[in-house]
């Protein structure tokens, strides 16, 4: 009750002040610090900002030069990851996928494990781990030192700088723009990203519309498909400019979409949230090359590798299960196909992509060989694939191909799966990063269910339109 | 399995039904939700605003008046003045009604949590200026006195609303606004802004357009039948009569005048020095309190630093270092130019 | 006064806030001295945490990197001490997430001591912080890091002349190539053992009538909570309307011995 006498007081004073109170105590700090600064500190130089950042800031923030050095650089980090990120990627697959996967289940048939229980622990949980890890770390391990090195220099405030009016006329906030690529590397990373923009309302537009930065492990998807069923469209000289032109074109829709509904956000459910913009330029510093590239690998990288091997583990084993598990006489895979079929062709799909997309929350980078192994599994093709449950690739683009066509796929089922890809829930480790940042079931909800909602209206639309031109 | 043409159809058929449902303000859900709204007492505290204003402004109100402002059915209203007649809240003299103490107090009260709401908006929100009247309207038949008085302990019980309005006390006491309106001063006058009227809204809207701020110094150039000139912070202004009218000026005294070199930040050019002078009030909250944070105090020195390639924002050099604002940020802190040859030393 | 504060503090040896620390998610068993490290954002804060402690925080040249708090420790003598990094910030009076996470751990949190890094090449702004901090804790360090960076601006900074206007010790560093890490942590020392009793400066430029108004809240402070050694933060947080030491000043939170 005594601390309510305090507060009363309080209230009492605070009346009396009225409204200046914040702006003549910092005003008082501000002079101290002056009066202080003034006896120590001299100044023999010039006190204008330092000249190299200056003018290197003239450039890299011109009418002329802002915008082309920009997009240079994205597109150089983009370029340099998903190139460098092949042969590692390939080297690391053959050794976890082709090498140690086939040891470890002979080995523990040898030595007495029953037949399912090395199914379910090395065709399932194994199988799904060894595949993130190829597939996630190497893109991974390029893209986030580069982007640090890019960050420790300075450059990226003056990016956000560049680029904030566009946002701003989204409702969205400057910074959004790195976020948005760093999205391109890893959604959850893109989401832990946003910490950067201190004003709220920014905050959760680029939180929720993070997952249409098309990340990592949806590129190779939308590579592989683009070159089996677009690249085919055009003659052989132009099919691989064509598949990359239209790989290209879905990132922009994504880009697209990310302002189209941070628009939408900003005008209805985020409309009261605070909002605010400030930005300091910090100067310029030569970032410590190896000190930045290791820290990088540690503070996201293997971080971010680690979450997605917590999620992908369960759903190795969620894919197996439903694939060999059967109640009468179909697996719980086949009867989910067969059910979702219906709804899947609505939708331009097939029952196969929807069920790949529901197991594969946690991991993008396992549609792929989900959608083989269930396709195979479903059509009954022989002498392909690894059995049941088993997730697999093939080496040769055309033998995709091959297995797809088989499984009653079109240039529709294609696009529609490209958009799908774009737009569809974030991976389980992007909704679990959300959680944690934004502590929020509410907004968590949105964001996931959002972009879903969009796919399915996306694809549907796209289906009908195309199924009656055609 | 349908055509692909039924499909569509039938989703189109969805989207549109959704659209007439839940369309923002216009849309079915909506009206039905406002619908249930106006109750009694809804009405009543209405009304009981209503009398408050005209009484305030020295006019009195009959039953017509009141029929005549609203859109709701007469007979509705007659039988509400009538029960407000029986709740005494309100007397009858020469046909014209006129608020009871009670009614007064009660009105008092719904303005009170009218203007706290006001204020709460502009500083804890991110809503827009134009948003905040349609809220608070809402708001003011919601809250009961102990959630009053927690709003206005939160908010440090706060003297005038975002408009300049003053907001009466717990026990009824309001002061009255100062001043008066623009189109009354003679050419040559410097004044301050000290209120703007948010209703009606489509002159309100005007104002907002017209981006004035209140706190700014007016000097008012030409003042005819047809139009009033002013200057203010730089900037030319002309109104017509009928707009100004819901501006309230006070006349500066003569010590309080300052000489007219005063600026928005969003006016200073390259190579340009000045001094900061102030935040005006129109900057609230959150980002008043990020602006002071980062140094954008009074008698600061600032530079114009880089413009981003879209002329928004524009970076600043402020006590060293470089701090990007956007333009509509920058209009709110005031600065005085400094001549260039005293750039010298 | 300021004297036997510190004594009875390092008396009961060598937590003054355990349960405090414990709230807030720091687990203390293992080292002896609590060390906090605040700043503005882009003053090498994470640098100086790095070179402290040998742990390889990413340290982005990005205003506000550190959203939540960073932890490592180091050994000094015999004693071992646990280093926590705080969100940079410009401010500690406004209420962004960040400015909470380190307004809450110096306040609620009471660390032993608070190292506040500065940018030597930008003094006067980073005062601003660093005012505000010494109204709230006794026991800080300046940590004027950046040198090198003033230097190549030709910019001379009186360390002595400033510990004496701050009334805390000012150690110069540059934390990149690790100068001056060494007194630091023997200065951190220091104050943690009480051989060094800082008299911080306190906010003088306020207007009269605020002034006032302080005054007044403070000795009722001050009634009710004797011991307390920072009321007039807690009146000044009190007239800027902080729901957060609103709420604590009712559940009587910020006084936990």
């Amino acid at each position: 009750m005594k601390n309510n006498k305090i507060l009363n007081i309080s209230n009492d004073l605070r009346w009396q002040i009225g409204d200046g109170f914040h702006d003549k105590l910092t005003e008082g700090i501000y002079s101290d610090a002056a009066q202080i600064a003034q006896n120590s500190v001299f100044k023999k130089g010039q006190t204008k900002r330092f000249r190299f950042d200056r003018s290197l800031d003239k450039i890299v923030t011109s009418k002329i030069w802002g915008f082309p050095i920009m997009i240079l650089i994205l597109s150089v980090v983009l370029w340099l990851t998903i190139i460098g990120a092949n042969y590692p990627s390939g080297l690391l697959s053959e050794l976890l996928l082709d090498t140690i996967q086939p040891w470890l289940k002979e080995t523990s048939l040898s030595i007495g494990f029953p037949i399912w229980l090395a199914g379910f622990l090395f065709d399932g949980v194994y199988l799904a781990l060894a595949w993130v890890i190829a597939v996630m770390l190497p893109p991974m391990a390029i893209f986030f030192p580069l982007f640090t090195l890019l960050e420790d220099f300075g450059y990226l405030p003056r990016a956000a700088f560049n680029l904030d009016n566009l946002f701003k006329k989204a409702g969205a906030h400057g910074k959004q723009a790195l976020t948005m690529s760093m999205g391109f590397g890893c959604n959850a990373a893109g989401v832990v990203a946003t910490r950067i923009i201190d004003s709220p309302r920014e905050r959760l537009i680029a939180i929720i519309t993070n997952n249409f930065s098309l990340c990592n492990g949806r590129w190779p998807t939308q590579i592989l498909i683009a070159s089996i069923f677009i690249g085919a469209l055009a003659p052989q000289s132009l099919s691989g400019a064509l598949s990359t032109l239209s790989v290209i074109s879905i990132a922009l829709l994504g880009v697209f979409f990310t302002f189209v509904v941070s628009y939408f956000l900003s005008k209805t459910v985020l409309k009261g949230e605070v909002s605010s913009f400030t930005l300091e330029l910090p100067p310029y510093r030569p970032p410590i090359f190896w000190k930045t590239i290791y820290t990088s690998l540690i503070d996201r990288t293997l971080i971010v590798l680690w979450r997605a091997c917590v999620f992908a583990a369960p759903a190795g084993a969620v894919i197996w299960l439903i694939s060999n598990v059967t109640f009468g006489d179909t697996t719980i895979a086949h009867w989910l196909i067969e059910n979702l079929n219906g709804f899947g062709f609505i939708l331009g799909l097939n029952g196969v992509i929807l069920v790949a997309y529901i197991v594969a929350i946690p991991a993008n980078e396992i549609v792929i060989p989900t959608i083989l192994m269930l396709t195979v599994m479903s059509v009954s093709i022989s002498g392909v694939g690894e059995g049941n449950g088993v997730m697999f690739e093939l080496d040769s683009v055309s033998a995709t191909g091959e297995i797809l066509k088989a499984g009653g796929w079109t240039l529709l089922t294609a696009v529609n799966l490209m958009v799908f890809s774009l737009l569809h829930n974030p991976c389980s480790t992007t909704i679990y990063t959300i959680y944690k940042e934004t502590k929020s079931i509410k907004w968590t909800v949105i964001a996931s269910v959002l972009p879903l909602i969009m796919g399915f209206v996306v694809c549907f639309v796209v289906a009908q339109v195309w199924r009656i031109l055609l | 399995m349908e055509s692909p043409l039924t499909y569509l159809l039938y989703f189109l058929l969805i989207i549109t039904g959704l659209i007439v449902v839940f369309y923002p303000n216009g849309g079915i859900y909506w009206r039905l939700k406002n619908s249930f709204k106006n109750d009694s007492k809804t009405l009543i505290e209405d009304i009981l605003k209503k009398l408050y204003h005209a009484e305030d402004g020295g006019n009195s109100l009959s039953t017509n008046d009141i029929i005549s402002s609203t859109n709701i059915r007469p007979k509705i209203i007659i039988e509400i003045i009538a029960q407000m007649k029986a709740n005494e809240l309100i007397n009858f003299n020469n046909g014209n009604i006129k608020l009871t103490e009670n009614g007064m107090d009660y009105a008092l009260k719904i303005i009170r949590v009218h203007r706290l709401w006001e204020k709460y908006l502009s500083e804890k929100t991110g809503f827009d200026k134009k948003d905040w009247h349609d809220i608070a309207e809402k708001m003011e038949h919601k809250l009961d006195s102990q959630q009053t008085k927690e709003l206005a302990n939160d908010l440090g019980n706060p003297r005038f609303d975002p408009h300049g309005d003053p907001i009466p006390t717990e026990f009824g006491e309001i002061e009255s606004i100062q001043g008066e309106p623009l189109p009354v001063f003679k050419e040559g006058t410097i004044g301050r802004i000290v209120h703007i009227e948010d209703e009606p809204d489509i002159i309100y809207k005007q104002i907002l357009a017209e981006d004035l701020h209140i706190g700014s110094h007016v000097h008012i150039v030409e003042n005819n039948e047809k139009r009033i000139v002013f200057h203010s912070e730089g900037e030319e202004y002309i109104l017509a009569p009928i707009v100004a009218n819901n501006i309230t000026i006070l006349q500066l005294l003569k010590e309080e005048i300052s000489e007219e070199n005063t600026f928005r930040l969003s006016n200073l050019k390259e190579n340009e020095q000045a001094k900061i002078i102030g935040i005006s009030n129109e900057c609230r909250g959150e980002i008043r309190r990020r602006l002071l944070d980062l140094g954008f105090v009074l008698n600061t020195k600032i530079e114009l630093d880089l413009i981003s390639p879209m002329n928004n924002p524009r970076s600043y050099l402020v006590r060293d270092t470089a701090i990007a604002i956007r333009n509509e940020q920058a209009k709110y802190i005031l600065i005085e130019k400094i001549k260039n040859d005293a750039n010298s030393n | 006064m300021m004297q036997t504060v510190t004594k009875s503090a390092c008396e009961s040896c060598e937590h003054s806030n355990a349960s405090g620390l414990k709230k807030l998610g720091i687990n203390i068993d293992n080292s002896d001295f609590v060390v906090a490290l605040a700043g503005n954002p882009n003053t090498g804060k994470s640098t100086v945490f790095n070179a402290l402690t040998g742990l390889r925080q990413h340290t982005g040249n990005w205003p506000g990197k550190t959203v939540t708090r960073a932890e490592g420790g180091y050994s000094f003598g015999d004693k071992k001490y646990k280093l926590v990094d705080l969100p940079g910030t410009y401010s500690l009076l406004s209420t962004s997430q960040d400015e909470e996470v380190a307004r809450n751990f110096i306040l609620f949190g009471k660390p032993d001591v608070t190292v506040i890094v500065v940018d030597a090449s930008r003094l006067e702004r980073n005062l601003n912080l660093v005012l505000q901090i010494l109204e709230i804790t006794d026991k800080a360090v300046l940590c004027l890091n950046l040198m090198d960076e003033a230097k190549r601006m030709e910019i001379e900074i009186d360390d002595r002349t400033l510990a004496r206007d701050l009334g805390i010790p000012v150690i110069p560093t540059s934390a990149r190539s690790k100068e001056g890490i060494q007194q630091l942590i023997s200065t951190i020392h220091q104050v943690a053992t009480g051989e060094i009793i800082c008299k911080p400066h306190r906010i003088k430029n306020v207007p009269k009538q605020i002034n006032n108004a302080i005054e007044k809240l403070c000795t009722e402070i001050e009634k009710e909570y004797p011991n307390i050694p920072n009321s007039r933060w807690i009146a000044l947080r009190l007239l800027d309307g902080d729901e957060r030491i609103i709420e604590a000043v009712k559940t009587g939170e910020f006084i936990t011995e």
